[in-house]
């Protein structure tokens, strides 16, 4: 109808296949929004909240900003990869504990750089932490609580 | 509204063919962070997004006769994270802990930052100072280019439109120390208002071959070379540190923007240089 | 009721977040209907402007495109409101709102045109054909500008739209005796909201022809808004709201509603409409930035004379709720102080700048940097402690304040200040140029809305035949865990296990109407409403348990879904509840909360109290200061704040830490900046709120007065929290390095040049 054209693109999204049609510049978030992986939040769409954070690869980074054309044949986690209602993962059991979050916008993402942070450093400082969800804003909290939350999985706290 | 194709090439000759025959319609694509930005907010409207993430050309991190090669399409964190760097030129690591924040590093290449051309590019000041070269290649062939001529406006450098960036090939000194400040509006994620990058060669009682670079100031990231010829040959004492980074006044072109005042930035960078000095020859504040 | 708290006062995590870590929740982007349009806006690029043509054919032939709106197509485009107390020099309010630019452009940002298509690629290509062609006409940017007789006008002829006034003893004769004096003018930012989820919502007509609207706001009440807009009967729309990505006022006005009313009208499709990032910084409303003028006077052993100031908020370009923002700066102006002489004359000012509106802290929070700095350089000239000197002056229950109210309820101010201070520890030591400071400040917010209009709140709580019990409340959930809140407390009258409540929230058609959640009212309100139909649930209850028992009503309590008498017996609760129905009187419980009343303001001069009650509170930081970049790092802080009694105890420490978080970025970097009228921040790269690593670890400290209006005591928190922020940093600022900063942001460009412009 418009000229455009579309690529039919196949992911690989926790684990299941994933088909559909994009444009070249459609983003990882878009197209995953379009899937219903509504955990995948659309903040501000340039890469400067964090909110859109998922898992490439094992590495965090924003879906907004990465091409769903680029992202096939590579392992994509969102949110729903971790814990299940009848299990929560340690970090998800720690956020609700400590009260990491209000109105949850930034769990999500927030959780998915957790994820990555401990997976490749268990034992983070608190500083660490800092750093790693430096690129994560969170609007409600002062982020005290997210950290004790990280914090006390790393420790075995939970 | 916006039209683009994709493409993806299967070698890295397919790439170089393919980028000879679409010239500046054709977009190298490799983390995303900054075209996927240009593409949202209508900056770039059409062309080709020639993927370059899987060409194994602008892969690795070797050395290679005494120089660290770093590939283009390495991200930020793979170069903060290699052994190779950290054992060999820490300094070059340590100036990239600031850069974006964890998310962007894990997407953002050393070549997509550089060909950019931002003067607040944060791999710029410290490649300058350590007198880095690109590696340029193009159907027609490769040639280097050292990172002091690579850019020659804001968002503007000197590749011809059938060129990539390969890789960046960084002289290891064989003496002296680097440092590398940045200062930011805040401190996550933070956009520098000003960078200052030193590297000092000698620190026995003489200034020798001081090197200074610095993002934020001018049209591009600059060398500071009337500065580097107040220090040349004097003599290290503390107190004409400051009156020599006073210097850089003559070396940089800051503008007023909504991240700081030209004054602001003047006066930051003069201190941020003589607070590097000080960190190079570890001394006390 | 239970006899002794099970859940007030607590740290009962919420069900709701189990649901937020699972990335469950279906925010209101999350929500789609088959066959549903996507909607853009189309706005203005001039922040002064005549429309000469507006031509929208070639959109509205594109294919996919099912209606382009603008101004001709809105049934009742313009509306007027008027302002209580705003007839005697301001004259009647002839500003005017307009839901899309009919000619004139007032604001950069400013919406034109409404587009619906079948993509939102489609959506997005009709924009593109919009075409437009402005007169530009004379703008006025500047608040002191805008109020000179010859400033252009933006509606009328007047662009003060509001203006009020204190007015207690005679300051002249107070200064005069006044042993010191401190004059001086403070600024404050365009604070914008940056919640992280945009303004969005999916609105459809249903089969009886009501408008429905899903839709993230903080008051579904906006339905009466669509109503009049479409010319419909206000029974023919309906709101209902969802789970709010963030929100601290940024969706107290209409949002996506309106807009959202109009397309699905027309169309008679469902319709999505989400505001882009670019379009949350320039299409809406933001913290009125605030000039200060203040003269405070006080005898040589510290005792505050008088006060005097003139303050001045910049309403932008439509009036939106700048009159009352107003009246919150003025009645809070003298900070939680007795002062025996006060003259305050405030005024807010049109201007083609973004409009401004609602913000957490509502114009109590500016005043709040100016009277704690004030406070700060009157100890400096007697030379005396800055608590000391702020101790023989706080208001204390039974003051009476300069609008002449009496404080109803405890002021723990005193042990705020000694809780926050020795939260900070030892004091950190400076070396080289990097300085160490520390500083406090106090603050007063009111809680609740202004009680001259009459607020109430209605919820209703029954009992299931099982003994489970469902609570519906209009109130809607931003985050704060409202709905928590009210659940503990049903849970905590009818003696049952928190799981065993539900909360039904935010559906002005299913609900019983709550009011919005804004002005810290909705615990004060509902929580009171909750409490007030599940006591009514629980005396219906007893009655009926006493006759079975053969005991006196007032020996029951209810526990475990048991029926106790004072002497160890019971029955279970389900065998009254049968008991009840068999006889008619049905355990449930439509309950209206109506907070204290007053007279509605005749006058400019406010002389009567205005608001229900108070919360008082402190906040304390210990700063580092870079003295050659004008950096700040906050090293320790804590806050402390009375708030009567916690409900939640999780909840209240993440009000306390948030609103200080959202108070530092206030403080120390937000301000959304434009160049005549042209915004130049409208993104999260260029508009700079904290991150991980620019914050401490916040200190929540609780104080617990039980002396509030809300249930069990309860004070309110969410706004409280974020008002003594800025001078609290600004005071140790100053103390590190000797400067006072006037003008916040408190940015690293303004402490250096504080620190080295010796013109400063």
């Amino acid at each position: 109808m418009d000229g455009k054209e579309y690529y039919n693109i196949k992911l690989i999204v926790n684990g299941k296949e994933v088909k559909g049609s994009v444009a070249a510049e459609t983003s990882l978030l878009d197209f995953l929004r379009s899937k219903n992986y509504i955990e995948v939040k659309k903040g501000c769409d340039k890469g400067d909240c964090g909110a859109c954070t998922v898992l490439i690869d094992g590495k965090a980074t924003v879906s907004c900003l990465t091409s769903a054309i680029q992202a096939q044949g590579r392992k994509i986690q969102t949110l729903k990869s971790l814990g299940s209602w009848d299990k929560l993962d340690p970090l998800q059991e720690a956020f609700v504990k400590h009260e990491a979050l209000q109105c949850g916008f930034c769990t999500p993402g927030m959780l998915m750089t957790a994820k990555a942070l401990l997976d490749e450093n268990p034992h983070p400082t608190r500083d660490d932490i800092k750093e790693a969800i430096s690129g994560n804003l969170c609007r409600c909290t002062g982020y005290k609580k997210i950290v004790d939350a990280i914090e006390a999985v790393s420790k075995g706290e939970n | 509204m916006n039209n683009f194709k994709f493409f993806k090439p299967q070698s890295f000759k397919e790439l170089l063919d393919i980028k000879d025959e679409l010239l500046s319609a054709g977009y190298p694509l490799a983390g995303g962070s900054n075209l996927l930005v240009y593409i949202k907010e209508n900056m770039v409207k059409s062309g080709t997004l020639i993927d370059i993430s899987s060409i194994e050309e602008l892969k690795g991190i070797n050395k290679v006769d005494g120089s660290i090669e770093i590939g283009a399409a390495e991200t930020i964190t793979n170069i903060l994270e290699s052994s190779l760097i950290n054992r060999e030129l820490p300094f070059f690591s340590l100036s990239l802990k600031d850069f974006g924040n964890p998310l962007i590093r894990n997407k953002a290449t050393i070549g997509g930052n550089l060909a950019d051309a931002s003067p607040v590019a944060d791999t710029a000041p410290p490649l300058l100072v350590l007198g880095a070269f690109v590696s340029v290649v193009s159907r027609s062939g490769t040639r280097k280019i050292p990172v002091a001529e690579l850019f020659t406006g804001p968002r503007k450098n000197k590749l011809e439109e059938n060129e990539v960036i390969q890789k960046i090939i960084i002289p290891i000194p064989l003496e002296g120390k680097g440092a590398f400040l940045k200062l930011g509006q805040r401190k996550g994620t933070s956009i520098s208002v000003t960078s200052v990058a030193v590297w000092i060669e000698s620190s026995s009682d003489k200034f020798r071959n001081i090197k200074i670079a610095l993002g934020g100031v001018a049209p591009t990231p600059v060398r500071a070379l009337n500065t580097e010829k107040a220090f040349s040959g004097k003599n290290i004492d503390r107190n004409s540190i400051k009156t020599f980074a006073e210097t850089l006044r003559k070396d940089i072109r800051p503008i007023s923007d909504v991240r700081g005042s030209a004054e602001y930035r003047t006066e930051v960078s003069i201190n941020l240089l003589k607070r590097a000095v000080y960190e190079c020859l570890e001394m006390e504040e | 009721m239970a006899k002794e708290m099970t859940y007030i006062g607590k740290r009962t995590p919420g069900l709701d977040e189990r649901d937020k870590v699972l990335g469950n929740v279906i925010y209101a982007d999350d929500f789609t209907l088959p066959d549903m349009l996507y909607a853009r806006v189309f706005r203005a690029t001039k922040p002064s402007a005549l429309i000469k043509k507006l031509n929208v054919e070639k959109a509205r032939n594109l294919p996919g495109v099912a209606c382009v709106l603008t101004a001709d197509d809105v049934p009742n485009n313009e509306s007027i409101s008027n302002v209580v107390g705003q007839t005697t020099e301001v004259g009647l309010l002839e500003a005017k709102h307009q839901v899309l630019v009919k000619n004139r452009v007032r604001y950069y940002g400013e919406a034109v045109a409404l587009v619906a298509a079948d993509t939102i690629d489609a959506a997005n290509r009709a924009l593109e054909l919009i075409e437009v062609e402005y007169e530009e006409i004379p703008g006025v940017f500047d608040p002191i500008a805008a109020m000179k007789p010859d400033a252009p006008k933006l509606h009328g002829n007047n662009n003060i739209i509001a203006q009020w006034k204190l007015r207690k003893g005679n300051i002249e004769k107070a200064f005069a005796e006044s042993d010191v004096v401190v004059e001086n003018t403070y600024r404050t930012p365009r604070q914008e909201h940056a919640h992280l989820e945009p303004e969005s919502g999916v609105a459809w007509v249903d089969d009886m022809g009501v408008i429905n609207i899903r839709s993230a706001t903080q008051v579904i009440e906006h339905y009466r808004d669509v109503a009049a807009v479409l010319g419909i009967p206000q029974s023919m729309v309906r709101i209902e709201g969802t789970i709010m990505g963030g929100a601290f006022g940024g969706k107290e006005d209409v949002t996506v509603e309106v807009f959202l009313g109009l397309l699905a009208w027309k169309t008679r499709k469902p319709v999505k409409l989400t505001f882009s990032r670019e379009e949350m910084g320039f299409g809406r409303q933001k913290r009125h930035p605030y000039i200060l003028k203040y003269k405070t006077g006080a005898t040589k052993d510290g005792k505050l004379t008088a006060m005097e100031a003139e303050i001045i908020s910049d309403a932008g370009a439509y009036v939106y709720l700048s009159p009352w923002v107003l009246l919150y700066s003025t009645v809070h102006s003298t900070g939680p102080y007795f002062i025996p002489n006060v003259k305050v004359d405030s005024f807010s000012v049109l201007t083609n700048n973004i409009m401004t509106s609602a913000f957490r802290g509502f114009g109590a929070m500016q005043v709040a940097f100016a009277y704690e700095s004030q406070m700060d350089e009157l100890a400096e000239k007697l030379n005396m402690d800055p608590f000391e000197l702020r101790k023989k002056n706080f208001l204390k229950k039974g003051s009476e304040t300069a609008n002449y109210q009496k404080i109803t309820s405890d002021v723990l101010l005193k042990e705020s200040v000694e809780k926050a201070l020795g939260a900070l520890g030892e004091k950190s030591t400076s070396s080289g140029s990097k300085k160490i400071g520390r500083g406090f400040a106090c603050s007063w917010q009111s809680y609740g809305r202004m009680t001259y209009l009459h607020d109430t709140s209605s919820a209703w709580v029954g009992l299931e035949l099982d003994g489970s019990a469902v609570v519906r409340s209009g109130i809607p959930d931003l985050g704060g865990g409202q709905r928590e809140s009210l659940r503990a407390i049903a849970a905590q009258i009818l003696g049952l296990k928190i799981e065993e409540v539900h909360v039904i929230s935010t559906d002005s058609q299913v609900t019983p109407l709550a009011g919005t959640v804004t002005a810290t009212r909705a615990l004060f309100m509902s929580g009171n409403a909750v409490k007030l139909a599940s006591e009514n649930v629980l005396n219906i209850i007893t009655r009926t348990a006493s006759k079975m028992l053969k005991v006196s009503a007032e020996d029951l309590y209810l526990r475990d879904k048991l029926v106790y008498t004072s002497g160890g017996e019971s029955i279970p609760l389900v065998k009254v509840i049968k008991e009840c129905a068999a006889e008619g009187s049905m355990p449930q419980s439509l309950a209206t909360y109506k907070a204290p009343f007053t007279d509605p303001i005749k006058t400019d001069v406010i002389k009567d109290p205005v608001f229900a009650d108070f919360t008082f509170g402190a906040q304390a930081a210990e700063v580092e200061v870079d003295t050659e970049t004008g950096i700040v790092t906050i090293l320790k802080y804590a806050s402390a704040q009375d708030i009567g009694q916690a409900i939640n105890v999780n909840r209240a420490e993440g009000q306390i830490e948030g609103g200080a978080a959202q108070g530092i970025g206030f403080g120390l970097m937000e301000d959304y900046l434009e160049e005549k009228g042209v915004p130049l921040t409208w993104n999260l790269a260029t508009y700079l709120i904290p991150t991980s690593k620019d914050l401490p670890d916040i200190q929540s400290i609780i104080l617990e007065s039980k002396s509030g209006k809300g249930p069990f005591g309860a004070k309110g928190v969410g706004e409280p929290s974020i008002t003594a922020a800025a001078p609290a940093l600004v005071s140790a600022i100053y103390d590190a390095v000797g400067v006072r900063i006037k003008h916040i942001p408190a940015t690293p460009e303004r402490i250096y040049w504080s620190l080295h412009n010796s013109d400063t």
